[in-house]
């Protein structure tokens, strides 16, 4: 059995995540590994919806592909840099790219990390948890 | 011919054999504009200005002679259509030089108006054609490469797709499972992980051809990173019941390599010598030094298995080289990881060979350059042929926070290296290139040579300019510190340079229990290699 309790880290649960991806499966099945780990998510499938969503839920932290239509990762990352309420969100970037370039360019974007499809889906919850309180420290940027 | 009047480049040391031909050029073109030179470095000369239609050569010029001639031309301007004037004894020359690329020779003394305008005139026809035919291979190359990197890329997606789920049904993310169906599921999520190392090879070995493939290469103990691609590779050789070890000799040096390709060449030769080795056979790591290359660390990777045969050996490092006569359950992988291994390998400027004995095994040997301190140290811890007085070794030490974010970390590190570069006296001060393998804490180390005094003033600066960066505030802790290099005795009967060594082991052995303190294992790299395999 993979999944943790999550007792220790109680101020985690509950956090809101925003899973921006084109494939619905792939979506589907994240979400599915998010919410058994105590995560709330929602689900948006292009770069456009992503800025608007973002800002109507206020999510804790963004997963986002990079090929995504009406607006890539990129432009995506810049769009949030914008927003005050959004610029703050921590995003972790989950691609099927690869990290030569890509890497380097979404962390200088304002990513908080970068993932090559398929991830280690231990490594990625320990990196969203990473996130989550390192955002938390940052303080004002978020929502309680 | 082309557009407008043809330009030629005559080069030709005789008045009167140049006359000549420019005379029957005259003759038999309506316009064309002729420049004679008598020697070949005029004649390098007016092609670094200008680009003539075609090259009319005489082989024996005052500066230059026979073959060496029209290849130094050819050289200069690849793609311009090269015309030998050859006398009667040269003939041999002058075929020879035909096979070798010119586009045609004439015999002087011997040419017509009319001859010599047709031989320019198709030997200009030629040389385009093969300028075309070069073009378009090269542009079926790159297409090749892209159309691999799409498909590579593409296959992914869906791939991904089938691990998300796989895990899930396996982490009993869906409902409980059976332990039978567990199995199964993971029989699947083996062959997921098979094929996504196969994508991963492609689009490396595509990388190699295209001359994309990088390495970064850092001062690394090459002993722990042997130790580490042995624990890696360990449950996969314990499966087979197969002995993998490590022989090293702790005597060796720090090395010059990029520490994850460094363990990707391991880990690939490793992979192969269980792969090829019955149960109960063995997989043994060496690393030692040989007399007589002393600036390479000498690597190896024996196994026990039934050996390579000899007609065989040449083609190994071949791109899609598969065993022939490989008849056990192990799934061939696309034969591309050696040759990969071996690019990499060239990359750092080292080689790659193997040598094997049917029934007896195989060892895949390889060399890396040893990392020479004692080179860097030379221009800033000496002045006038004399050691310098006062030699500090200034050491900063990045930590991240418990739980900090790979990705961004690695690209604080680099950013800090950078301010530290910054931040030091570029005659005086030296940063040493970065130490270590993948571990979190990443140490840089300064050698100044300087007093305790300066030294202060620019730990102050490190801290100040280093420290303030928001990255690092945000993500880990800076930590700079100092201490003295001893210097040698008063009366020290040694040279210069075995002084200059002895401060360049001082320092080593200092980097050396750095690294020793280190954890260098990160997961990420741990679940790339054991679930990849």
């Amino acid at each position: 059995m993979r999944t943790e309790s999550n007792s220790e880290k109680q101020p985690l649960n509950r956090a809101k995540i925003m899973v921006v991806d084109d494939d619905p499966d792939l979506r589907q099945a994240l979400s599915l590994r998010l919410r058994a780990n105590n995560f709330d998510t929602v689900n948006v499938c292009d770069g456009y919806s992503a800025i608007a969503m973002a800002q109507k839920e206020k999510p804790h932290l963004i997963i986002l592909d990079l090929g995504l239509p009406a607006g890539d990762g990129f432009a995506v990352l810049k769009n949030l840099q914008q927003y005050p309420a959004l610029s703050g969100i921590p995003v972790i970037v989950l691609t099927a790219r690869d990290p030569e370039g890509n890497e380097k360019r979404t962390l200088e974007s304002g990513a908080v990390a970068f993932f090559q499809k398929p991830a280690d889906n231990e490594e990625l919850l320990g990196v969203i948890r990473a996130s989550l309180q390192a955002g938390w420290g940052w303080g004002g940027a978020l929502p309680s | 011919m082309e557009n407008g009047a043809p330009h030629i480049l005559l080069i030709e040391d005789n008045p009167g054999d140049a006359d000549l031909v420019r005379l029957r050029l005259v003759e038999g073109y309506s316009d064309v504009h002729v420049n004679c030179v008598p020697r070949l470095a005029d004649a390098l000369a007016c092609l670094e200005a200008e680009t003539p239609t075609l090259v009319l050569l005489d082989l024996n010029l005052p500066d230059s002679h026979g073959a060496e001639t029209f290849r130094r031309i050819m050289q200069k301007v690849p793609n311009v259509p090269v015309v030998i004037l050859s006398g009667q004894d040269d003939e041999t020359l002058a075929m020879k030089a035909v096979h070798q690329g010119v586009q045609d020779y004439l015999v002087k003394g011997d040419i017509t108006s009319k001859q010599l305008e047709r031989a320019l005139r198709y030997a200009v026809e030629r040389q385009g054609l093969l300028r075309s035919l070069e073009i378009t291979r090269r542009q079926q190359l790159e297409f090749k490469n892209q159309f691999l990197s799409h498909v590579s890329h593409e296959l992914r997606t869906p791939l991904t797709c089938i691990h998300q789920y796989v895990t899930l049904l396996l982490d009993g993310l869906a409902g409980a499972i059976a332990p039978d169906q567990a199995d199964h599921l993971r029989t699947v999520l083996k062959s997921v992980n098979q094929l996504h190392a196969m994508i991963r090879d492609l689009l490396e070995a595509t990388r190699a051809d295209s001359g994309k493939l990088r390495v970064e290469p850092r001062c690394i103990d090459i002993g722990e990173l042997i130790q580490q691609a042995v624990a890696m590779m360990r449950p996969t050789a314990a499966e087979k019941r197969i002995g993998l070890e490590a022989g090293l000799d702790p005597s060796i040096p720090l090395v010059y390599a990029d520490p994850d390709r460094t363990l990707e060449v391991f880990i690939n030769l490793i992979d192969n010598g269980i792969k090829f080795t019955p149960p109960d056979g063995s997989v043994i790591v060496t690393a030692s030094r040989v007399e007589t290359d002393p600036a390479s660390v000498y690597l190896s990777v024996s196994d026990s298995g039934r050996g390579i045969p000899q007609e065989s050996l040449p083609l190994v490092f071949e791109r899609l080289y598969q065993d022939p006569d490989a008849v056990d359950g192990n799934r061939a992988g696309l034969g591309l990881g050696l040759y990969i291994a071996k690019e990499i390998v060239n990359l750092h400027g080292g080689r790659m060979w193997v040598a094997s004995q049917p029934g007896s095994g195989s060892t895949f040997s390889f060399t890396l350059p040893l990392y020479s301190l004692a080179k860097l140290l030379l221009p800033v811890i000496t002045l006038q042929g004399r050691l310098r007085e006062a030699l500090v070794l200034v050491r900063v030490e990045l930590t991240p926070l418990s739980k900090s974010l790979r990705g961004s970390w690695k690209e604080t590190c680099q950013r800090c290296l950078e301010l530290l570069r910054q931040c030091i006296y570029v005659d005086k001060d030296l940063v040493l290139p970065p130490t270590g393998t993948t571990g979190p804490v990443e140490t840089f180390f300064v050698v100044a040579a300087t007093d305790m005094n300066r030294v202060t003033i620019m730990m102050d600066r490190i801290r100040g300019q280093v420290g303030a960066l928001p990255q690092l505030k945000n993500s880990g802790t800076l930590r700079v510190t100092a201490e003295i290099i001893p210097g040698p005795p008063a009366a020290d009967p040694r040279t210069l340079e075995q002084q200059v060594w002895g401060v360049a082991d001082y320092v080593t052995e200092i980097i050396q229990q750095g690294l020793a303190g280190k954890q260098n294992f990160t997961e990420k790299e741990k679940h790339k290699y054991a679930h990849g395999k």
